[in-house]
């Protein structure tokens, strides 16, 4: 759960990505780190085994000043993907304030995909936080790949709870719509602390932003 | 158990006075309250030992994974972990089901020192903590820009 503090100025959020294994939790950290203003990150912490499978979760700080008079730290996280972590997964969960849910795009990853979701759902609802009310972004990750599979087809396996979530089609490791879904969940995550009778409320989430659209000049894929 | 969304200047100086208190007690160098997600609470001390941010995520994680660890022993968690460096050490103890008082310390100082005023200050706390989660939080932000919050350069 975010902090508000009023001494300090600042509020804090806690992001997680999650997603299956291998799916590019730990790829859209990176490119993050790599590619922002080096004054408004913190070290990337990786608890990973020899072969860079992530073991506990990354770690990545942020600051923003987008609320004014307050200093807007953004924790990010990633889980493990591996079936066997759900424990840690569980932990890493705890107090999570956004989820950017990671989804492979290829066809054969398509039934870890539901179960990852799955999971998240699951999760989740052991904390008394209903998926549906948990700011959520989808990203549909790898399309750069050959034997991937149509958005309309991960929109309609991911994409079917009561509540449409903004999707983005990207390619974490050249950074495609990286930042495009980051930004997504914090604006989500902000409005819910702003004043809601100054803020209009957010467009209705459009359907998978593709890589070719400019940031911010989403565009409807057929579903 | 319901989380803190809001301190305000009156709950920070409350803890801080807790904190200022152990510390002047054990001569550590630093001490930090942290939620069980990892999130700071409260801090006091000489922040340039460490990036605080990083070591309460760390902390958190690190507290979470011994938990297991004690279940296995029949326990329902360590209420204290102590991680021995070199020279500067690293002392954790649990203040209440969802909150850590996390401790650095050097030479200055020895565990024992610590570990006995740590207790009663993670009850101080605890009571603190206890108060300001029955208050209802009240927020007056201001509105938030549509523009994006991180830019890739």
């Amino acid at each position: 759960m975010s902090i508000i503090n009023y001494a300090s100025r600042e509020i804090q959020f806690k992001i997680v990505y999650y997603g299956p294994a291998l799916c590019g939790k730990t790829t859209n950290l990176n490119y993050i780190h790599q590619r922002i203003t080096p004054q408004n990150r913190g070290d990337l912490i990786s608890l990973a085994t020899a072969a860079d499978r992530t073991l506990f979760f990354d770690f990545l700080p942020l600051n923003a000043v987008v609320i004014k008079g307050f200093v807007t730290k953004f924790q990010l996280y990633t889980v493990p993907g591996q079936v066997i972590y759900n424990a840690t997964r569980q932990l890493v969960l705890r107090s999570v304030d956004g989820v950017v849910f990671v989804a492979d795009s290829q066809w054969e990853k398509m039934e870890e995909n539901v179960e990852s979701f799955k999971n998240l759902a699951d999760n989740l609802a052991q904390q008394n936080m209903p998926i549906d009310e948990v700011p959520c972004v989808l990203q549909y990750n790898k399309r750069d790949l050959p034997n991937i599979a149509p958005i309309n087809y991960m929109e309609y396996v991911l994409n079917n709870g009561k509540r449409r979530l903004q999707s983005f089609e990207v390619i974490s490791s050249t950074g495609q719509n990286v930042f495009a879904s980051l930004n997504a969940v914090s604006q989500v995550l902000l409005h819910k602390f702003s004043k809601q009778d100054d803020v209009p409320s957010p467009a209705p989430p459009p359907v998978a932003i593709s890589i070719e659209s400019p940031l911010g000049q989403p565009h409807s894929a057929p579903v | 158990m319901s989380p803190i969304p809001v301190l305000t200047i009156e709950d920070v100086a409350a803890l801080d006075g807790v904190l200022e208190d152990f510390l002047r007690k054990t001569e550590a160098d630093l001490t930090v309250v942290i939620d069980r997600g990892g999130n700071v609470i409260s801090q006091f001390g000489d922040m340039d030992v460490t990036d605080v941010t990083v070591v309460a995520a760390l902390a958190a994680g690190s507290f979470a994974a011994t938990r297991e660890l004690a279940r296995r022993i029949g326990e329902l968690e360590f209420n204290a972990l102590y991680h021995q460096g070199n020279g500067t050490h690293i002392f954790m103890n649990s203040v209440d089901e969802d909150t850590i008082m996390t401790t650095v310390f050097g030479r200055g100082t020895t565990v024992g020192l610590v570990r006995f005023y740590s207790a009663a200050a993670a009850q101080r706390l605890a009571e603190i903590l206890k108060s300001l989660r029955h208050k209802t939080p009240t927020l007056n932000l201001a509105p938030v820009s549509s523009a994006p919050v991180f830019v890739d350069r």
